[in-house]
């Protein structure tokens, strides 16, 4: 009798404790992980943001899950997304951004679109201590302030305009024109290619600013075609691309090389120019579904899942994000400051090829030009991350 | 109760209210702290914009313009100089661009008025962004000496506590009856010997003072400020809005309406953020139709009227749908005929 | 620069200000008529190019069709919005300035409430389409201009209207009535004149007119729930120079402020566009606020 109760008993105590060890697990297993962010959903910024960046979280979120959650340190945890729309307004990103780290304390955050945005919210993440891989800040000052939980993944202006001028040196280029739009993306990209050009001996025949959300910039490009340039640089936004763009076509200004910076990537482009119409055109881009395999699978995945394709240039750089963000949790888990040294630290292997970080700018990627060539935008430019030829001779306006 | 009761009351309310924002920091998350100080930027935007705008009848969409003069101000001086005088630089630069405007453009009414604050704004929008341009070579700034977030809490609480206690005062003053003067009859004003230009020029200026002052010490908060963002005409449009549906005339009004506004922003915001938008206008449009004295006119008196001219509207519907109408005008004109012979 | 270049200039300069001048002659006919600031009349305009570019996608159909459809369309929702709005308030306004004010809050809240609208139908994204986008060459004399054919059709267009607007409100009776309602709204009941009928009309007209617009301009240039505002002020700028209530003052007006922003483009900067356009604006306001082409007859 008491053996048998001893029996029972000791059986019932190896249950309970193994239940007890796998119990934690379990319970592990059910928490999932909360990421917040606050994103462009109404407003001026909706364009880019709706193109470029939620898409990339929202697929990120649904792949991670199928595949039975966020992988941390071992332990599959499903992801839960904390969002929310920002109304293209700094004040709504900057409050948002407090609460999600501040009140909600969430595990991680995903950042928002824009420089504007970043800009005010980079600091904040920094004071809070939680790592921001921003994939649409653009600025030489962001990078300038240092703060160590930050990390830009999109080239800046200086290899971005290295890369047209090298491209179009390589090509016999002597002359060329630029216009560019009003605000600091403009700006600093202006003063990158003016400090780009020196030396080269090509000449800069005309240079014109342009307040964004312009309406008629045929003046301008009828100076600039009496000119006669070899080339045309435009740093602009994706409505002032597509409106340079159809009155260089209705003037008959057909440069060789027609470069746009913005919006060029983007389908929208291909979509109101018509493919015909976009061929030869040059922009920033830094990446097709011809990259690496990777990439292919995540152009389809995108395409499948959130019914519209990925733009070539941030798009794939959100995504790096995403997959850099993956690794370091799984590898250091939740810990936001040993996911930031791992961030700093490593050289990630991502659908762009290799990133790396030195302070908050990302050195792995060089600057690189694209061209829409046959429905597609390759990249052209430098030729180590090519995915086709350079057209050195855009064909007239269709 | 008579005036000086009701001022002691004003000034008891007030500073309860103060009080209990002064306690918020410590006991509220950063998150309802943030939302209170948006809450605090538009009592004192539309209080001060209600004591000058609302009494005088001029309405004025100036309001961004001296908004971004603060915070450009604020951008540009604090690597040189301490918070507190950064802030009242930013309202004394302010107060300087009104009075040069108002001289220019205050003797025009009505729709005018509003049209040129609007039409000044963007002018000093597009010549900062185009000096900045051309002559610093940048757009924008960088706040790289940020003060503290309580400061910057408490510098907008004192703000918004001046603006509603320089409107209590005001509407007690000479001043103040003299531009309610002005909102009634400018001309029978004139006659009476109020120097009308001088008493508008000065409540513009003050206006414009404690908007530039809010937008220095709100500016911090963005880190990077371009004259899109700082001059942006929705902020004028809000406090606007804001002062009226709350009651342009009235001293309260624009408070309340300030805090229903904030909380509605926030909860819609997070469920459906253009339906906000959308009930902004909507709410906008009934205020001036049906309640063009804003919420803090709502009396018991109010209710009844509504339910009168809704019973009378039905009724009309009723008789015209009926021919009960046309019968009656047919009965009348017959009346008439017979009285008159035409 | 040659002649030929510089008759582009201005042609071009007369293209953008035709479209200027349609949508100034709505909001002229509305304010000069009714004393109604309708500040939300650019997104009316988009409206009319909303749905033209959603017809043109979704069924492929040519957004000439589409011109008097918004019109029509726009009309409607026109005189819809004045019997809804703008009725009560000259019922209950003690005098001219409290209704013009009241009435430009009631615009406001109608410009948030349709921008919202349109941008919760149908998302925040920038739109387009393609359509006659060829260029042409249009001799001229000195030389030879090229122009896209979308641009040369909007322009013959957008003088058409505005040039049919003027010769109903000059030839017709309906007309007569609209111009003696503007000299002077009492003297014109007094003889009969239905203000009852012809305001909710003549409201609709401006809308369609804006609505017509933004028809025309879907189909030269991107749109998005965010491009009506710099039209309606631009609208503003031309109804000023042009004179509050003269419809032919609105048309010289608008082609002037087209060319003389496509010359300020070209010999200075386009950030200085917007620039010039403001101290023009407020120039005129300043200094003849009955605006650069209105006989003295009306005080501000």
């Amino acid at each position: 009798m008491v053996n048998t109760n001893r029996r029972v008993m000791i059986q019932r105590t190896a249950a309970t404790v193994g239940a007890l060890s796998v119990a934690p697990q379990l319970l592990a297993q059910s928490a999932p992980v909360r990421l917040g962010y606050s994103m462009s959903r109404t407003g001026p910024w909706t364009g880019g943001a709706q193109t470029s960046q939620e898409p990339n979280y929202l697929l990120w979120a649904e792949q991670q899950n199928a595949a039975g959650g966020l992988d941390v340190k071992g332990v599959r945890r499903r992801i839960e997304l904390i969002s929310s729309d920002d109304r293209s307004d700094v004040e709504t990103v900057v409050r948002t951004y407090q609460k999600l780290m501040g009140s909600d304390k969430v595990d991680l955050v995903l950042p928002p679109w824009g420089s504007n945005a970043n800009f005010a919210t980079a600091p904040l993440a920094n004071r809070f201590g939680y790592p921001f891989l921003a994939p649409t800040a653009l600025s030489r000052r962001l990078i300038e302030m240092k703060l160590p939980y930050f990390f830009s993944l999109l080239q800046q202006p200086k290899p971005m305009c290295d890369a047209v001028v090298d491209m179009l040196k390589a090509n016999g280029v002597k002359t060329v024109a630029c216009i560019y739009v009003d605000d600091l993306f403009g700006l600093e990209n202006y003063a990158a290619l003016k400090v780009a050009l020196q030396g080269t001996g090509i000449q800069l025949v005309e240079d014109k600013s342009y307040p964004g959300g312009v309406k008629d910039l045929s003046p301008t490009l009828r100076s600039i075609k009496d000119k006669n340039p070899d080339a045309f640089v435009g740093f602009t936004y994706p409505p002032d691309t597509i409106l340079a763009s159809r009155q260089a076509k209705e003037i008959g200004f057909n440069p060789k090389f027609f470069y746009a910076s913005v919006g060029t990537a983007f389908p929208l482009y291909k979509n109101v120019i018509t493919a015909a119409g976009a061929e030869g055109v040059l922009g920033m881009g830094s990446w097709n579904s011809k990259t690496s395999a990777g990439a292919k699978a995540y152009f389809d995945a995108h395409v499948a899942s959130q019914k519209k394709e990925p733009d070539r240039w941030a798009s794939g750089a959100c995504w790096a994000g995403l997959e850099i963000l993956t690794s370091a949790v799984k590898a250091q888990g939740l810990d936001r400051k040993a996911i930031r040294d791992y961030v700093a630290g490593t050289t990630h292997k991502t659908i762009l090829g290799d990133i790396r970080f030195e302070g908050s700018e990302n050195v792995g990627t060089p600057g690189s030009v694209g061209q829409w060539q046959n429905g597609e935008f390759e990249v052209v430019w430098p030729a180590k991350i090519a995915t086709a030829r350079l057209n050195p001779n855009k064909p007239a306006w269709k | 109760m008579n005036a000086r009761q009701i001022l002691i009351r004003d000034l008891l309310v007030l500073f309860g209210l103060a009080g209990w924002a002064v306690a918020l920091p410590g006991f509220a998350s950063e998150f309802v702290t943030s939302m209170a100080l948006t809450c605090l930027m538009y009592v004192a935007l539309s209080s001060s914009w209600a004591m000058f705008c609302g009494t005088t009848r001029y309405l004025s969409l100036a309001t961004s313009a001296f908004f971004g003069i603060g915070a450009y101000t604020s951008a540009l001086s604090l690597e040189h100089m301490p918070w507190a005088q950064a802030v009242m630089l930013g309202a004394l630069i302010a107060a300087a661009v009104a009075i040069v405007m108002g001289a220019a453009v205050l003797h025009l009414r009505g729709t005018y008025f509003a049209v040129l604050t609007f039409g000044m704004t963007e002018l000093i929008r597009h010549a900062i962004s185009y000096f900045e341009k051309s002559v610093t070579g940048t757009v924008g700034r960088v706040l790289m000496v940020v003060p503290e977030a309580s400061t910057v809490y408490y510098t907008v609480l004192l703000l918004a506590v001046l603006a509603v206690a320089l409107s209590i005062v005001v509407r007690r003053t000479r001043f103040g009856l003299a531009m309610l003067g002005i909102g009634a009859d400018e001309q029978r004003a004139q006659t009476l010997g109020v120097n009308t230009r001088i008493i508008k020029i000065a409540g513009f200026a003050l206006t414009a003072a404690v908007a530039g002052a809010v937008g220095a010490a709100m500016s911090v908060r963005w880190t990077y400020i371009d004259p899109h963002t700082v001059f942006n005409p929705f902020i004028g449009f809000q406090t606007v809005l804001i002062a009226l549906i709350g009651g342009a005339m009235t001293l309260w009004g624009p408070l309340i309406a300030a805090i229903v506004f904030s909380v509605l922003a926030e909860t819609l915001r997070l469920q459906v953020p253009q339906i906000y938008m959308m009930s902004l206008g909507l709410l906008l449009i009934l205020s001036v139709l049906y309640l063009p004295g804003g919420l803090a006119s709502v009396r018991a008196d109010t209710f009844r009227g509504w339910g009168r001219d809704l019973r009378a509207w039905w009724a009309d519907l009723r008789d015209e749908l009926s021919g009960e109408k046309r019968r009656r005008e047919a009965r009348e004109k017959q009346l008439r005929e017979r009285r008159h012979g035409y | 620069m040659s002649f030929s270049s510089w008759i582009e200039l201005i042609a071009s300069g007369l293209i953008t200000g035709g479209i200027y001048a349609l949508v100034a002659l709505g909001l002229n006919l509305q304010y000069g008529l009714m004393r109604i600031l309708n500040i939300a009349h650019g997104e009316f305009l988009m409206v009319g190019a909303f749905i033209t570019w959603m017809v043109q996608t979704s069924f492929g159909l040519s957004p000439l069709w589409m011109i008097p459809v918004s019109f029509a369309l726009l009309m409607a929702i026109g005189v819809a919005v004045h019997w809804l709005c703008f009725r009560r308030l000259t019922a209950t306004s003690p005098n001219l300035d409290v209704f013009e004010a009241r009435g430009l809050m009631v615009a406001f809240g109608l410009m948030f409430l349709v921008q919202n609208a349109i941008s919760w139908i149908w998302g925040g994204d920038l739109r387009g389409y393609d359509f006659l986008t060829q260029p042409v060459a249009i001799p001229l004399p000195g030389g030879q201009a090229q122009f896209a054919v979308n641009k040369l059709l909007v322009f013959a267009l957008a003088l058409l209207f505005a040039g049919g607007l003027i010769a109903l409100l000059r030839m017709t009776l309906l007309g007569k009535g609209v111009r003696a309602l503007m000299q002077s709204p009492v003297g014109a009941q007094l003889v009969g004149i239905d203000t009852r009928r012809l305001h909710p009309l003549m409201f609709g007209i401006g809308l369609g007119l804006s609505g017509v617009a933004g028809c025309l301009l879907s189909m030269a240039y991107t749109i998005s729930p965010s491009m009506g505002e710099p039209y309606t002020v631009t609208a503003l700028i031309v109804i000023t120079l042009g004179g509050f209530g003269s419809m032919g003052g609105a048309l010289a007006g608008g082609l002037l402020l087209g060319v003389i922003e496509a010359l300020g483009m070209h010999f200075t900067n386009p950030s200085l566009k917007a620039l010039l356009s403001y101290v023009v604006f407020i120039g005129v306001l300043l200094l003849r606020p009955e605006g650069l082409f209105a006989r003295k007859t009306r005080k501000a």
